[in-house]
């Protein structure tokens, strides 16, 4: 009888094409506001790694400085009052070597502009991360063109690098650049690998700066390399401790400035046992005099990190929480809808009861009729939401980077139309049921 | 077929109660054509309602075709409907988005024949009534006594025990009329039981008998071979 209701269904909506496009345009219009704002939301607040976000754990080492009594904490915060974000190189460098069981990267911003090869050609000021060779395979990055670069070439700190996909196309177009070299930082860089277009979302191994989601940075140099060519670091850097920093970039790195992230993979159900380590290694660093406060310090996996980084705003899920009270304004208006088109059907129902349907049949009929209205309200809703997503995108360019439109979200604002349309059919099609043929049949 | 005894209804509101039938003894016999007739308000209706399961009585007994109708549940008179009792309205009623094949398949669609029985008896039902080949047509494209055979069709091709007709020629004229009587007769020439309400004595006069209901009781009968009786309360 399915196919039976859902024939009838899809000819009811042609009964009434006024009230029938007043109803679809309501869910419709309630859907997609509700999918536009859920889909920013999903994608900011989305676990970007789901399958070992729970064994990426970032460093919060406390390296603040003991504080003599009567001493004030800084007043803009930072070291001292919350937990650092970042890390010192001196903790960086110390912990590669601590965690050297494990995988592990330090990862700080830089940029560089890349000389063109051919005279009058304009050079490319890029964007990129100075990293240990485990971030490939740790944030799992995918490759177009060659890999990245091993523990070896790090130490002996070599001049290669790895591209983004749209800087490898915008410099070599789509040919494989990999054994190749670029010219920048005054050097010499051999090209060890091109990434696919890769979009971590959000990005989550650098929160640090700038963007928090879209594409990712266009060059990828070996942490060690950086620094030897003392490559500044770009983003924050925190030197609020009382101690004075000594002026040059080998001043930096002996200091407890912060400007790196420090990340490690440890095994399935390995993190009590790395939270050990890390008491192990605070204890020890301790014992040299330094992080008299280091008994803060914790490691944070993906999603705990996400949230200590408030990297989906506030006034992202009021939006949604908003968004979804109006997608209820349209189910009661939808509801009333129905209620007035299955109204105009009483005559018919009773003659339909009259000729043997019973109440669980009408019932059935109606919400079938319920569902096509749905149906056509999603469909509605899908054209409205990248209308949405196109408006909300406006707003930023995080937010023009996460809102996309995705299989699974395509198949949520379907089913959410059609469970809307179904909750508003559930009182009109029950009072659908109740009615008298007898009282139908004399007025027909 | 149809067998009332002592059957009551009763409407109540806040304000009033309705006596609409006062304790009414019926029994029509299988193969029988009766017209049931009496002037406006009389209870004609209501007995016609009653007698398809379309409401419920107050008080008394009615078997159908020897079932018990009291105490069945709406399920249970749905389907008891749907077996044993054809319907032909005054208005018709036929179902204005459907073609003429659609709304003959209405009731064998809750009968849960499959397809192809489902066709066969639209088929036969709608050349019974000569509208074989308009099938495809809609009701608002064919005359009143032309959606009248419809009607007729729809209530046969369930091959019903039992036909009960309201005003079936009411809203015709009386060239169309004579026509929807005739096919009445024949299908009850055929062996189905046929119970009419209406007005036109000119129709009443062709039913076997009659049985004429005032203020809610049976009155008289006309023919003394059947077992109908007013039980005056």
């Amino acid at each position: 009888m399915f196919a039976y209701y859902l024939k009838l269904g899809l000819r009811s909506l042609r009964r009434n094409p006024v009230l029938t496009a007043l109803m679809v345009l309501t869910l419709g219009v309630g859907v997609a506001a509700s999918m536009s704002t859920y889909t920013v939301l999903r994608a900011m607040s989305g676990d970007p790694i789901p399958h070992k976000s729970d064994r990426l754990l970032v460093l919060q080492v406390d390296n603040s400085p003991a504080l003599e009594p009567g001493q004030a904490l800084p007043e803009n915060g930072g070291i001292g009052v919350d937990l650092p974000d970042l890390s010192s190189w001196l903790d960086v460098r110390a912990l590669l070597e601590h965690d050297s069981a494990y995988r592990r990267s330090g990862i700080y911003g830089i940029s560089g502009v890349i000389e063109p090869e051919q005279d009058g050609a304009q050079p490319v000021l890029s964007r990129g991360l100075a990293v240990s060779s485990d971030f490939f395979p740790m944030f799992e990055a995918p490759f177009r063109f060659g890999g990245g670069w091993s523990a070896e070439d790090e130490a002996r700190e070599a001049r290669t690098v790895v591209l983004s996909a749209a800087l490898s196309e915008r410099l070599f177009g789509g040919t494989d650049p990999t054994g190749r070299t670029i010219r920048m930082m005054d050097t010499e860089f051999r090209i060890a690998g091109v990434l696919e277009t890769w979009m971590a979302t959000p990005r989550y191994y650098w929160l640090s700066v700038g963007r928090r989601f879209g594409e990712t940075e266009d060059i990828y140099v070996p942490l060690r390399t950086a620094l030897a060519m003392e490559r500044d670091p770009e983003g924050n850097v925190n030197c609020n401790g009382p101690t004075p920093v000594d002026p040059g970039f080998g001043g930096l790195l002996r200091s407890e400035c912060i400007f790196m992230q420090y990340w490690v993979e440890v095994p399935e159900g390995g993190r009590a046992a790395y939270e050990q380590h890390l008491a192990a290694y605070v204890a020890a660093q301790k014992s040299l005099g330094r992080l008299p406060n280091g008994g803060n310090s914790r490691a944070l996996d993906v999603m705990e990190w996400l949230v200590e980084q408030e990297v989906v705003g506030s006034d992202t899920r009021l939006q949604a929480l908003l968004a979804f009270a109006f997608l209820l304004v349209c189910i009661v208006n939808t509801v009333g809808l129905l209620l007035a088109k299955f109204t105009q059907h009483s005559g018919e129902i009773g003659v339909r009861r009259a000729l043997g349907a019973t109440r669980r049949e009408i019932f059935q009929q109606y919400l079938v009729q319920a569902g096509v209205v749905g149906v056509a309200g999603g469909l509605m809703g899908l054209a409205l939401t990248f209308g949405g997503l196109w408006v909300l995108s406006q707003q930023s360019l995080d937010v023009a980077h996460v809102a996309r439109l995705d299989t699974g979200m395509l198949l949520i604002t379907l089913l959410t139309a059609i469970a809307a349309s179904v909750i508003a059919g559930l009182l009109p099609t029950w009072r659908a049921c109740q009615v008298l043929p007898a009282a139908q049949l004399k007025t027909q | 077929m149809l067998s009332m005894r002592q059957l009551s209804k009763v409407y109540r509101t806040h304000m009033i109660e309705t006596h609409a039938l006062r304790g009414i003894d019926i029994e029509v016999r299988e193969g029988e054509f009766v017209a049931v007739t009496g002037p406006s308000g009389s209870g004609k209706t209501t007995f016609l309602n009653i007698a398809g399961l379309l409401e419920e009585f107050s008080g008394g007994e009615y078997l159908l075709d020897g079932v018990a109708v009291q105490g069945l549940d709406d399920d249970a008179r749905s389907r008891l409907r749907n077996q044993k009792i054809g319907f032909i309205f005054q208005g018709f009623n036929l179902i204005a988005d459907l073609n003429l094949f659609d709304n003959v398949d209405v009731p064998l669609r809750y009968r849960g024949f499959n397809a192809a029985e489902r066709k066969r008896r639209i088929e036969e039902a709608l050349g019974k009534v000569g509208l074989a080949s308009r099938m495809k047509h809609y009701p608002a494209e064919l005359s009143g006594g032309q959606q009248q055979r419809v009607a007729i069709a729809r209530a046969l091709a369930g091959q019903p025990r039992l036909l009960l007709a309201d005003e079936p020629t009411g809203n015709l004229d009386s060239q169309m009329a004579r026509g929807v009587m005739e096919l009445m007769e024949q299908i009850n020439a055929e062996g189905t039981t046929i119970v009419m309400v209406t007005h036109d004595p000119e129709l009443a006069a062709r039913a076997q008998r009659n049985v004429h209901i005032v203020d809610g009781q049976v009155s008289d009968l006309d023919h003394g071979h059947v077992a109908l009786r007013a039980v005056k309360s």
